[in-house]
């Protein structure tokens, strides 16, 4: 096929996911799909091979919907699929690793052949059950839907609806999401058969394999430019009552790579246990981020990147573990490759960043009504330095979930929020410095007693620094002033307030080779206080 | 003349670009349409406006009293906020939430990016202060105001050098009385410091973008609002007896005071006139899909007319760290036109990367220097200077003869800077510059109509702007664009738009209520309110109270959503069926845009109304005779000009002495003041009813 119109038709596959993942968002209602972004849209074609994904999306779930899509496909195979279907599950094993990641599959079909799939994944802030940061095994944890057709021939189940219904706390926004994506597959199907019509092909096979391939061969190239070998990375986590160890091996041998995480701790009783499928999605994430950023991400980048985690791991969980807070442990991937690497590549290493992701649930009771409502809010810690220049602060990595504008959250919360400000000194110091940790407060306006949990890392162990770049700061979780246990269920009072200071971004490359005039900007920014400053980087003005 | 008969009715429209300063002037009973341009002054962008105006008048035997309006629009907003050379701008913001502005959304436009770069905020962090005070969601204010730290934070800021603050408190969208004293002590305590008030520029949910929006306002306003104050000062001392008015990037007009306080929402006012110049274009050439193609001195935009209506947008984002990247500039929540910078333009200078590969930008010589060949003191290559040495444009007939070029000097710059470091010829490094901008134009303008779902191959092309016409025939081959309308006044056509469009203002205003608790009289009465605004704006712009129109809409969504639609409301029914009318007009608008109904409740978030004045009947000032049989007409004269294989002896038409029915086969370079259409070898045009060029790609070769 002429490369030049395979080219034109990709940018054109890539610009239809685009907007039809904005006419989800703009149906959408949650705040959690529509100002954290905490979603993804795909695209597959009629063999199931990932051909592109929505620029807004987390990187996770777009390496966890193939293998979602495959396990539809084992439950229905493509003969019991009918035009007008959505089939829908949330189970964690084959999902995104916990119940709170809805997934759908739309198969698309044209004069009844089916030709491609379109997949959305759509976190939802309540599933039901009592999910706690002490549950025992995945039961507590909400309500498991089975893979099944939640819209058959174009007609909603009522059965599927209804056992939604009854087991959500908030089912007009979950079934209201729910349907926003019903909106994007029509979509997704109208654009796609006037692409096709425009462009006269019948399917998408034939474009996807070029674009597959060309993806496959950029990927192997990328990797056999580099020598063949192992490099290791080990390190400690929080974890819930113990520090975890974190093994990763990375070995090349030609243009295949292999990630390996034998010598991982073993998966524990409380909910951070992470499964396979969000470990390979991850892992792959960061090698392709790595080492071949520009070629388009599909089926063919993913091919020649392999994952080993022992079964019963921290990093491939044996079901019925608990997982609620899986990127407790599942975040800590991308660095362990990247940290692994960085040997191989100096010149592209980037440090550690203030995460997994934090964030913090609220549960109470809303307006005059006192209706129940349960919310969440994210915050981001500082980027980790990178080669060519400092770490953003509060930059989202690895994931990619937006921060909910304060102005939205207090119109939906009876809380205040006091502060969400940079934290001096956060940074790890470096020639290239971290990007600095954010601080946010949050009050209880409410008379009814609000719960908060919450689930957060780094507390014992802050983000590493690298090739002699020093660590970013530790977070820290406050009550009222007093420490907070990272991993816990709390009762806030009326005028109760909670601080949260996320972690910095580590440094990058020895502070002494910092350029004293990035200093001097450090100082009068006030990212970096004086004293710091010379306590760090000694003379430099 | 038509002075002599018709003294009233003139208007003139005037457009400052990077490079060049467009003037047209028509009267509304009709006649021919006058045009003029003029290089920009950038010292002092006002010496152009009037330069040109009395120039156009004088030519016409009119005075500046004979003008009804004039309706400007520029680059400058733009320029100053791409280049950063706004002012050096404040920040006050409350306690606890300076760093929102730096923070932003915590995202990453780019997945894959490690090395991902952030918009740098305009306002650094030791020019962002805080002030004691909060608002809560619902507009109560939990903590009145602290008059002494705001005193404080002005004195912090005049440490500083700030002359200019923005202020964004929380939710000032709700209750703006925190923001509305704050400006009022900071205006008694910085004398001289103009301060912008989120609440007033964007009053909509959302602090960042708020900011954002605010601050880039500030940022330029001193700039702009000095400019503005001379322009109306120098027009009333003409003569000018009316308000100056303005275009905004939405193509509606604001009066020249207003303007001076909100310049962020005329970031794309030029561009946004050019559009609705494209769109009255297609209407001439019966042509209702156009990719309007406007290249100009510093930048080339592309736009996308659909079934005769520009894509229209309410979040727009400007300097971008990224270019294309959507997410990596600053985010302003302003309406706007929907288009996107496709690459460079005749100022670009071009130059040998790290690759040694030619790469055309980001930098330009604008008007002054400008391009070599101006001879004003540049020795860099420019794409102008590229298209001068492959005879596309002529030394002694650029601007009508106006200017001369000074072709060696083009020569030169392009043997040092190019030539000799690629070990080519000139002429050969002059091509590749052409060839290297024409063809990214075109994969820019492609993917953009890609991404909107829309197939560009099916648009017609339309150039505007002086350096379109010249780039347009080749970038349209490579789109497998089969058909060019090239209109009368191409290279004027902004200036053109700002009269083309209808005079027209839009007030909006938030007030939220369920459906289910609808209160019609209510309604009623601010709609009331809202259209005796928009009567004022719009006779104030020298309409007739008769003649003005209104459209009147409500934005609504589902009880839970974060996004609102426009539903059209017959305000004669509020009384009668409104509840009735508002639930059948959203679910048809929902189900045309997402397919489908929910059983849900839904909520109405404000009102809008648009009140304009008639459109001006400018396309038969446009039109030409009809058509008459087909016949060839004369050239001019004949040049040699550059098409990949080599110079061709090609003939050179003046566009002016064209009349319709006429056919030109290809190689032909067809010569209008302001603009140049080089037609390739591969094309033919012929000259239709209203005088447009319509060039369509030969069948066989």
């Amino acid at each position: 096929m002429d490369p030049i119109r395979v080219g034109l038709i990709w940018r054109r596959i890539e610009g239809v996911v685009d907007q039809v993942a904005e006419t989800f968002l703009r149906a959408a209602f949650s705040v959690v799909v529509r100002d954290n972004y905490d979603m993804a849209f795909s695209l597959f074609d009629s063999q199931g091979r990932l051909i592109a994904q929505s620029k807004r999306s987390i990187p996770s779930f777009t390496g966890t919907l193939p293998r979602t899509l495959e396990a539809v496909l084992e439950r229905y195979p493509v003969e019991r699929l009918n035009p007008g279907d959505t089939l829908i599950s949330n189970d964690s094993w084959i999902g995104t690793g916990h119940l709170n990641d809805i997934s759908m599959i739309h198969p698309i079909f044209r004069d009844g052949r089916l030709i491609a799939f379109a997949g959305s994944t759509a976190h939802t802030v309540d599933i039901g059950g009592a999910p706690s940061p002490t549950a025992r095994d995945r039961y507590e944890e909400g309500l498991c839907i089975p893979i099944c057709k939640i819209v058959e021939k174009g007609e909603e189940s009522e059965t599927v609806v209804d056992f939604l219904t009854q087991n959500l706390r908030q089912p007009d926004e979950t079934l209201g999401d729910i349907r926003a994506q019903f909106a994007a597959y029509r979509d997704c199907t109208a654009k796609l058969m006037e692409m096709l019509d425009d462009e006269d092909l019948a399917d998408l096979d034939g474009v996807a394999s070029e674009i597959i391939a060309r993806s496959e061969e950029s990927m192997r190239k990328a990797i056999a430019a580099l020598p063949d070998g192992a490099w290791c990375d080990t390190f400690q986590t929080d974890g819930f009552d113990h520090p975890l160890t974190i093994a990763c091996k990375v070995s090349i041998a030609g243009d295949e790579l292999t990630v390996d995480f034998t010598g991982t701790s073993d998966q524990v009783p409380w909910p951070i246990n992470c499964v396979l499928n969000y470990t390979q999605a991850y892992s792959r994430y960061a090698v392709k981020c790595l080492l071949d950023p520009e070629a388009p991400n599909n089926a063919g980048s993913l091919r020649p990147i392999h994952v080993i985690a022992p079964e019963g791991c921290l990093l491939n969980a044996r079901s019925p573990a608990p997982v609620w807070g899986r990127h407790l442990s599942g975040h800590y991937v991308p660095p362990a490759v990247l940290g692994a690497l960085a040997a191989v590549v100096p010149e592209r290493a980037v440090a550690e960043s203030g995460s997994p992701l934090w964030n913090v649930y609220f549960s109470g009771k809303r307006g005059p009504a006192d209706e129940s409502f349960v919310k969440m809010y994210f915050m981001n810690g500082g980027h980790g330095a990178r080669s060519v220049s400092d770490g953003p602060g509060c930059l989202s990595f690895p994931s990619n979930v937006s921060n909910e504008p304060v102005e939205v959250f207090e119109s939906q919360t009876p809380m205040l929020v006091t502060e969400k400000a940079f934290i001096p000194d956060t940074g790890g110091a470096g020639r290239n410095r971290g990007g600095n940790a954010q601080r946010i407060g949050f009050r209880s306006l409410s008379e009814a007693p609000i719960t908060m949990t919450i689930r957060h890392e780094r507390v014992t162990y802050p983000p590493r620094g690298l090739l002699g770049g020093l660590p970013g700061s530790a977070g820290i979780d406050l009550l009222n002033g007093e420490k907070l246990a990272a991993k816990s269920r709390t009762v806030l009072k009326r005028g109760d307030e909670v601080v949260f200071q996320t972690p910095g971004g580590g440094g990058l490359y020895p502070p002494q080779e910092r350029a004293p005039e990035k200093i001097r900007t450090d100082i009068e920014t006030g990212l970096v206080t004086r004293e710091e400053a010379s306590r760090t980087y000694g003379k430099f003005d | 003349m038509a002075s002599s008969t018709e003294r009233r009715g003139w208007r003139i429209g005037v457009d400052i670009g990077g490079t060049f300063t467009d003037v047209v002037l028509w009267n509304d009973a009709g006649g021919a349409l006058r045009r003029d341009k003029l290089l920009t002054t950038p010292a002092d962008p006002s010496r152009a406006v009037v330069d040109g105006i009395s120039r156009i008048l004088a030519r016409e035997g009119l005075r500046p009293s004979d003008l009804s309006s004039v309706i400007h629009g520029t680059t400058l907003v733009a320029n100053a906020l791409i280049e950063r050379r706004g002012v050096k701008t404040g920040l006050v913001t409350t306690a606890g939430f300076r760093d929102v502005l730096e923070i932003g959304r915590e995202w990453r436009y780019d997945l894959y990016d490690l090395n991902i770069t952030m918009p740098t905020p305009l306002v650094p962090r030791d020019r962002r202060t805080e002030v004691g005070e909060r608002v809560s969601a619902a507009g109560e204010v939990l903590t009145p105001l602290d008059e002494d730290s705001v005193v404080a934070a002005a004195r912090a800021l005049r440490a500083t050098g700030a002359e200019a603050v923005a202020v964004s408190l929380l939710h000032s969208y709700r209750n703006p009385a925190h923001e509305r004293r704050v400006g009022e002590i900071l205006a008694a305590e910085l004398p001289g410091v103009d301060i912008t008030l989120s609440s007033d520029v964007s009053p909509e949910l959302g602090e960042y973008e708020r900011t954002s929006t605010a601050v880039a306002n500030a940022y330029v306003l001193p700039i702009f609002a000095r400019y503005v104050g001379r322009l109306v000062d120098e027009l009333r001392s003409m003569g000018f007896a009316h308000d100056l008015l303005l275009m905004l990037s939405d193509g509606r007009c604001i009066r020249a005071d207003i303007a001076a306080r909100y310049p962020i929402r005329l970031v794309q006012s030029g561009p946004a006139a050019g559009a609705e110049a494209a769109r009255l274009f297609g209407e001439l050439a019966d042509v209702g899909d156009v990719l309007c193609f406007d290249m100009g001195g510093t930048t080339a935009k592309a736009c996308l007319i659909h079934d005769g209506e520009p894509e229209r947008t309410a979040r727009f984002e400007v300097a971008r760290e990224t270019r294309f990247a959507e997410g990596s500039g600053l985010p302003l929540q302003i309406p706007a036109i929907d288009m996107i910078e496709i690459g460079a333009g005749g100022g670009s200078i071009a130059s040998i990367d790290a690759r040694g590969l030619i790469q055309v930008g980001p930098l330009s010589a604008s008007a002054d220097p400008g391009p070599a060949c101006y001879g004003k003191g540049n020795d860099k290559p420019t794409v102008t200077d590229c298209d001068l040495v492959l005879g596309y444009l002529d030394a002694g007939s650029f601007l009508a003869g106006r200017m001369t070029l000074d072709k060696a000097a083009a020569e030169k710059a392009i043997e040092t800077h190019l030539a000799k470091p690629l070990g080519v010829s000139v002429v050969e490094a002059a091509w590749g510059v052409h060839e290297t901008v024409t063809a990214s134009m075109a994969q820019a303008a492609s993917i953009h109509a890609i991404e909107r779902g829309l197939d560009a191959t099916r648009f017609a092309m339309l150039p505007i702007g002086g350096a379109g016409p010249v780039h347009a025939c080749g970038m349209a081959a490579k789109m497998n664009i089969d058909r060019l309308v090239c209109p009368v006044g191409a290279g004027v056509a902004s200036a053109i738009g700002m009269l083309a469009a209808p005079v027209s203002f839009e007030v909006a205003r938030a007030a939220p209520v369920r459906l289910d608790a609808f209160d019609a009289a209510e309604a009623r009465s601010l709609i009331e309110t809202m259209r005796e605004e928009t009567r004022a704006l719009v006779t104030g712009a020298g309409i007739a109270e008769a003649d003005v129109g209104y459209r009147v809409s409500a934005m609504m969504r589902y009880v839970g959503q974060g996004y609102e639609i426009d539903v059209t409301v017959d305000p004669s029914r509020l009384e009668t069926d409104g509840a009735e009318m508002l639930a059948a007009g959203f679910a048809e608008a929902y189900r045309a845009r997402y397919g489908r109904v929910e059983a849900m409740a839904c909520e109405i978030l404000s009102w809008r109304v648009v009140g304009s004045g008639p459109r001006p009947p400018l396309g038969s000032a446009l039109g030409g005779a009809a058509v008459r049989l087909v016949e060839l007409p004369t050239p001019t004269g004949a040049r040699p000009v550059f098409f990949g294989d080599g110079f061709v002896e090609t003939p050179v038409y003046a566009r002016a002495k064209l009349s319709s029915g006429q056919a030109i086969a290809g190689p032909a370079v067809i010569e209008e003041d302001e603009s140049t259409l080089v037609v390739p070898p591969s094309f033919e045009l012929i000259v239709d009813a209203a005088l447009n060029l319509v060039a369509n790609r030969k069948m066989l070769p």
